[in-house]
């Protein structure tokens, strides 16, 4: 039932969008039909570039949101605990939210070249701020009560960590990662239309120079479908398992 | 034997409004033996959470220094276990993971340590609920949790602030039942900060009853009560009665005039 409503919406854009290329007579090269992306979408499979594009641009985006996660949670994590960090980095943090990801592909690029690492620099920058920013929320939001319980049961720095801040603000960095994954995917696209060889972004941006629209689209939809997917099949479950379980889930906003 | 030494304590703080200087708790000194329960009452504002706090290590005093086991101490340490009003458990860990933390930060291997939060859920009336989450539990069974992850670590000094006071009433007397049976039990070392002169009464060895800000130890009454106690005999004893009136009037400040504290020891 949910998976009926949640596709209806999909379904219904799908016939508007092939009644109204049918009805209007648009020209390929303006706009596909359906069956035009259907075709194309075959065609990358049946050559390989589908898997050649998918496989480089979800290497990058695990790379790059694992790095994000190791850097920006203890990051986050320290922020939140220290309120003398907290107030000298949150005026920095505010600044870099505008400008993560996309506009430091230039830098990116003149760093690392025209390659992976400038890719997943990016995807790692997109998500780095939004991460860091949650995990502090998260870590502030967490009663002092339960901070003061885990002191006086001999708690150290490093437990602490692991066992009492990090799932004491799970809700916050769930949230954190949504957004922050949101941003990278977007980081990732945007940096592989300039900065690389192979990728979804890349196809997108070799399609448009040869007016190949049904691909563009079609890598689009892939881009689209792949955020959808990995929100539903990862951070969902992910939510569901733990704040969902442990009863946390009024704390996040 | 002294489980617990306060001697001169003092607390000022500037209210974060006025700005004004505070002076909280003036000059609060008392012992609690090993195995002895002592409750403190005083009117509100008069700091007994906060000397409690201090006692945790929670929060600094500016002057005295407490006591445990004979060591000066500085800080919260496992020495001193706390009971939280608001339940303070992990959410993210099961009532046995909550029964069994502060052995696990103590590296206490898993199955003794298992064993023992098992046995002390048991004490508490948990047992069976090993594997549930603390939302799934009842105000009442979160605290008995609270309860059993304390004095399963085997601390010096249970510290209890004002454990039963978010609690029905109804369920808050059953509790205090319990409490008094793990109490007569196991003589575990109990600092019992409340509001409720009965409570005190009913629960505690000793009662130091504080005065208002900047407080001192206006008296500590001997609560010379048989044990066990329960709800329904206990309150009946013309003992119990006269008791919690005369805290009631020293509350109140119409018994005599404020005098220094008297300590027995």
């Amino acid at each position: 039932m949910s998976a009926f409503w949640f596709l209806l919406p999909f379904v219904l854009l799908v016939v508007v969008w092939a009644v109204v290329v049918a009805v209007t007579n648009t020209p390929m090269r303006v706009f596909p039909q359906v069956t035009d992306v259907l075709a194309a979408l075959r065609e990358m499979w049946v050559s390989g570039d589908l898997f050649r594009h998918l496989g480089a641009s979800l290497r990058r985006v695990g790379v790059g949101t694992a790095i994000a996660v190791v850097t920006a949670l203890p990051f986050g994590v320290a922020l939140g605990v220290s309120p003398t960090l907290a107030a000298f980095f949150a005026p920095l943090l505010r600044f870099s939210v505008a400008l993560a990801g996309i506009a430091w592909i230039p830098i990116a690029t003149l760093w690392l070249g025209y390659s992976d690492s400038a890719v997943i620099f990016i995807v790692w920058n997109a998500m780095f701020f939004a991460l860091t920013y949650n995990a502090m929320l998260g870590v502030q939001q967490i009663p002092i009560e339960l901070l003061r319980a885990a002191r006086s049961m001999g708690t150290g720095r490093i437990r602490m960590f692991f066992e009492v801040l990090v799932p004491g603000a799970l809700p916050s960095i769930v949230t954190g990662l949504r957004i922050g994954l949101g941003y990278g995917w977007r980081g990732l696209v945007a940096a592989e239309i300039i900065a690389s060889s192979a990728g979804l972004g890349y196809a997108l941006f070799l399609a448009q120079t040869e007016f190949s629209t049904d691909v563009v689209i079609t890598a689009m939809v892939i881009i689209g479908v792949l955020w959808l997917t990995m929100d539903r099949l990862l951070l969902a479950p992910l939510e569901r398992r733990t704040v969902e379980r442990w009863g946390m889930k009024a704390v996040s906003s | 034997m002294t489980a617990l030494e306060i001697s001169g304590l003092s607390k000022d703080y500037v209210d974060a409004y006025t700005g004004e200087e505070i002076t909280a708790i003036g000059d609060v000194s008392f012992t609690v033996d090993r195995g002895e329960f002592v409750s403190i009452l005083g009117p509100s504002g008069c700091g007994k959470t906060t000397v409690l706090n201090i006692i945790a290590g929670f929060v600094k005093q500016t002057g005295g220094t407490v006591k445990v086991g004979g060591r000066v101490v500085d800080g919260p340490g496992p020495d001193r276990g706390v009971v939280f009003q608001s339940h303070a458990l992990f959410p993210w860990k099961t009532v046995l993971g909550n029964a069994a933390f502060g052995l696990r930060m103590k590296r206490v291997p898993p199955k003794q340590r298992e064993a023992t939060a098992r046995e002390y859920l048991e004490l508490v009336g948990l047992a069976g609920f090993e594997h549930k989450y603390p939302h799934e539990l009842s105000g009442g069974m979160q605290q008995r949790l609270g309860v059993a992850r304390v004095l399963a670590n085997e601390p010096d000094v249970m510290l209890m602030d004002e454990p039963f006071a978010s609690i029905d009433a109804q369920t808050r007397r059953k509790l205090q039942e319990d409490l008094t049976r793990v109490f007569e039990l196991r003589r575990p070392t109990v600092f019992f900060v409340t509001h409720d002169i009965d409570e005190a009464v009913f629960l505690s060895d000793r009662v130091i009853v504080l005065s208002t800000r900047p407080s001192i130890v206006r008296e500590i009454v001997t609560v010379d009560l048989p044990r066990p106690r329960t709800w329904r005999e206990t309150t009946q004893l013309p003992e119990f009665r006269h008791l919690s009136n005369r805290i009631t009037e020293l509350l109140t400040g119409g018994a005599e005039d404020v005098h220094p504290a008297i300590d027995p020891d």
